[in-house]
């Protein structure tokens, strides 16, 4: 073997390297599933940290920011060095100055002075902390909301040509009289999705040599022109988005009704998120009593105050582009397979103690046969298209609350109400017609379960004897014959 | 079967007057209704309920057929009640149908039959113990299925004087004891009228009302005995009246 070769496998070695899988996945994994431990609780708005003096500072930690933040792919312990999933020491601290001042030493383990010197502002910094007075990472970075400053990609020719004049405040005039100014902010841009896109891709019309002038009613009525240039790559979502109630709305003259940017962003565009609370977050923006009441609920407080990722959030049930009117037949049709999605899996409901028996039972009993007829019907006899109490009616919609919570008699006590909607006159007996979502035991309506038994033995029973006769006789006859 | 029937075989016994014939047919097309619309709900998964309940003009309208079916049933049977106790207290029928205790004893001497133990199966009067069973069983089973029905239809008025737990308990009861009542007569009753080798094809004596002779003597002897001893003596009365 030659130098040569030798000097050729020392440089393929860290080639070779990189072709082999990393252990990056599950790497991943026990991060997010610290982070979820610790989120469990500190997502919570109302978790505070108290200082011997009185202090005290906030410990909620806002999820969107942390994972939006440079420091997103980041285990909490990486910074927190002494915490772990199952390990949270107490520790006292005299001030909330103490605290602070504690905390930013942390970043320094990473952010060497010789880095930070690289920045003029530090040096100043770093000098006083010489003399004494210690500098706060966060007073300027933020916390968990770290941002990142290095620009990892470069925007392109043609964007930066735009920027030249858009990246400062440029007043639009509209024809009723409005005016406002834009601006698009470089960073924002370099974060989206898009950032390999040409401004032209969307703003099509528009390049260094063309400028259009064009003439818009108002800001309401450029947001919605603008959103038209999605449909140009995202043709299948646009298609999904004509069958929604929001583009009725939106062609019924409602110009309120949501466009594609005002979910997603213009400039900012993201990908998908996959924090649940993001999501929802979208749809509060124009339905915020919903939001409210849905936060209030069952599923709403574990997402909000506990970060829980189980429950559902508004798309899981309304869909996202092809969202329909809930108020139609068709919707209330397939309310029992919405929450089926979640209650019939037991992986999910095992967690958390539910019953999967939910639908079955709801389906082999009155309503949920009926519901299934006048489904198979509908196409058949559209005449007799009508609705028949689904989940929603007794468990209500955005307010689901816990069947099991210590308020169950309350429950019971709705559910009256709840029946009455439709059979007007049912007394407080009433509901108990209805044995709760579960197979009849012993336990629970023991009148059912014997009678059941009795049937499953007696049935058989009888009809065995009577074809052990009737095969008797026959055997006889033939061999009387 | 092969030999000719003497004079004395071709003599013919009433059996059934006109009104007992109507009344198994009208309850055979009430059951028969019931049993379509009721099955229908009862096994909704399949598609041919699902097309039966179509053709019925939807689960509604088939749900108000079983409904007047079962109103029909009620007549029937309250009907049948009645003209049976009052006949009994007047004595106009005989009380034939009762079960007895020679009727448990006519079921093992007929099991000792058929395992070859006795050379002759019992000697049954006007009614045998499988028309009896079949009977009792078609007259309790249209009792329950019209208790549990009525509670099913009218849900709220019974939750107002009884506990909720008896809605559902109908509900087990009524779809249970249909498909037990459906099994007997579609095994028992269709067998002894229709396929029992003694019987087929067909057992005329409810289209006609007559019954042979040779039925008689094979099938319900004691009745034949006293029947004819009745006529024997009608006879001879009739003589003695006549000198």
């Amino acid at each position: 073997m030659n130098v040569k070769n030798v000097i050729f496998l020392c440089a393929l070695l860290p080639l070779l390297s990189m072709l082999l899988p990393l252990p990056g996945g599950a790497a991943a994994e026990t991060i997010s599933n610290q982070n979820d431990a610790c989120l469990a609780c500190h997502a919570k708005q109302d978790i505070v940290i108290s200082f011997q003096n009185n202090e005290s500072l906030s410990g909620h930690v806002d999820v969107e920011k942390l994972k939006a933040s440079a420091h997103g792919e980041l285990a909490c312990s990486a910074c927190h060095i002494e915490f772990a999933s199952a390990q949270h020491p107490k520790r006292i601290f005299r001030s909330r100055e103490q605290f602070t001042v504690r905390a930013s030493l942390v970043c320094r383990r990473c952010h060497s002075d010789e880095q930070l010197k690289a920045r003029p502002v530090h040096v100043e910094l770093l000098e006083r902390q010489k003399a004494g007075a210690p500098a706060v990472c966060a007073d300027c970075h933020g916390a968990h909301s770290v941002i990142r400053v290095t620009r990892r990609k470069s925007l392109n020719d043609d964007a930066k040509s735009c920027l030249s004049c858009h990246r400062r405040p440029i007043r639009i005039a509209f024809q009723k009289g409005e005016a406002q100014s834009y601006i698009v902010d470089a960073t924002v841009l370099e974060g989206s999705v898009h950032n390999k896109l040409s401004c032209a891709d969307c703003h099509y019309g528009f390049s260094r040599d063309e400028h259009p002038k064009r003439q818009f009613r108002s800001p309401r009525d450029m947001t919605i022109a603008s959103a038209e240039s999605c449909r140009r790559c995202h043709f299948d979502k646009y298609s999904k988005f004509q069958d929604s109630i929001h583009y009725t709305k939106l062609s019924q003259g409602f110009l309120k009704a949501p466009v594609c940017t005002d979910c997603h962003g213009h400039h900012s565009i993201s990908s998908i998120s996959k924090e649940r609370i993001v999501s929802a977050n979208r749809c509060r923006k124009c339905h915020p009593d919903i939001y409210d009441t849905y936060a209030k609920s069952v599923h709403g407080n574990a997402l909000v105050n506990e970060f829980n990722q189980d429950v559902p959030v508004c798309v899981d049930c309304h869909t996202t582009h092809d969202i329909q009117n809930p108020h139609s037949l068709e919707f209330r049709e397939r309310v029992p397979q919405m929450c089926s999605s979640c209650h019939a899996n037991k992986g999910i409901m095992g967690k958390y103690g539910l019953s999967t028996d939910v639908m079955k039972t709801y389906l082999s009993d009155f309503h949920g046969v009926t519901l299934g007829f006048y489904i198979k019907q509908k196409n058949l006899l559209p005449a007799q298209a009508k609705g028949i109490a689904v989940c929603t009616d007794c468990h209500g919609t955005h307010n689901i609350t816990s069947t099991v919570s210590p308020d169950a008699t309350t429950v019971k006590a709705n559910l009256v109400q709840r029946c009455r909607k439709c059979h007007a006159n049912a007394t407080e007996n009433f509901p108990d017609a209805w044995i709760s979502h579960y197979k009849p035991s012993l336990k629970r309506a023991p009148l059912l379960f014997v009678i059941t038994i009795l049937y499953k033995f007696l049935t058989p029973l009888i009809i065995l004897g009577l074809v052990l006769q009737i095969l008797l006789h026959i055997w006889r006859y033939a061999v009387s014959r | 079967m092969a030999k000719p029937l003497d004079e004395h075989d071709r003599i013919k016994f009433r059996r059934f007057g006109p009104y007992r014939i109507i009344e198994h047919w009208l309850h055979a097309v009430i059951f028969c209704l019931l049993v379509v619309t009721g099955l229908a709900q009862k096994y909704h998964a399949y598609d041919f309920s699902q097309w039966i309940v179509y053709r019925l003009g939807g689960i509604d309208s088939a749900r108000l057929t079983h409904r007047i079916a079962g109103f029909l049933l009620i007549i029937l049977v309250v009907e049948h009640i009645a003209i049976a106790v009052f006949g009994i207290a007047k004595r106009r029928w005989q009380a034939s149908m009762l079960i007895q205790i020679k009727d448990y004893r006519d079921v093992i001497t007929n099991l000792k039959y058929y395992f070859g133990v006795k050379n002759h199966p019992a000697a049954c009067d006007r009614f045998d113990y499988k028309q009896k069973f079949d009977y009792w069983g078609v007259l309790v089973s249209n009792t329950v299925m019209i208790v549990t029905g009525i509670v099913l239809m009218f849900p709220i008025v019974t939750t107002k004087f009884l506990y909720g737990e008896i809605v559902p308990a109908a509900n087990v009861i009524h779809t249970n004891q249909s498909l037990l009542i459906i099994l007997v007569i579609a095994i028992w009753h269709i067998y002894n009228s229709i396929f029992s080798p003694e019987i087929f094809p067909l057992d005329t004596s409810i289209l006609s009302g007559y019954i042979s002779r040779e039925r008689m003597q094979h099938e319900h002897p004691l009745e034949l005995e006293r029947r004819e001893r009745e006529e024997r003596k009608a006879l001879r009365a009739a003589r003695q009246k006549h000198d």
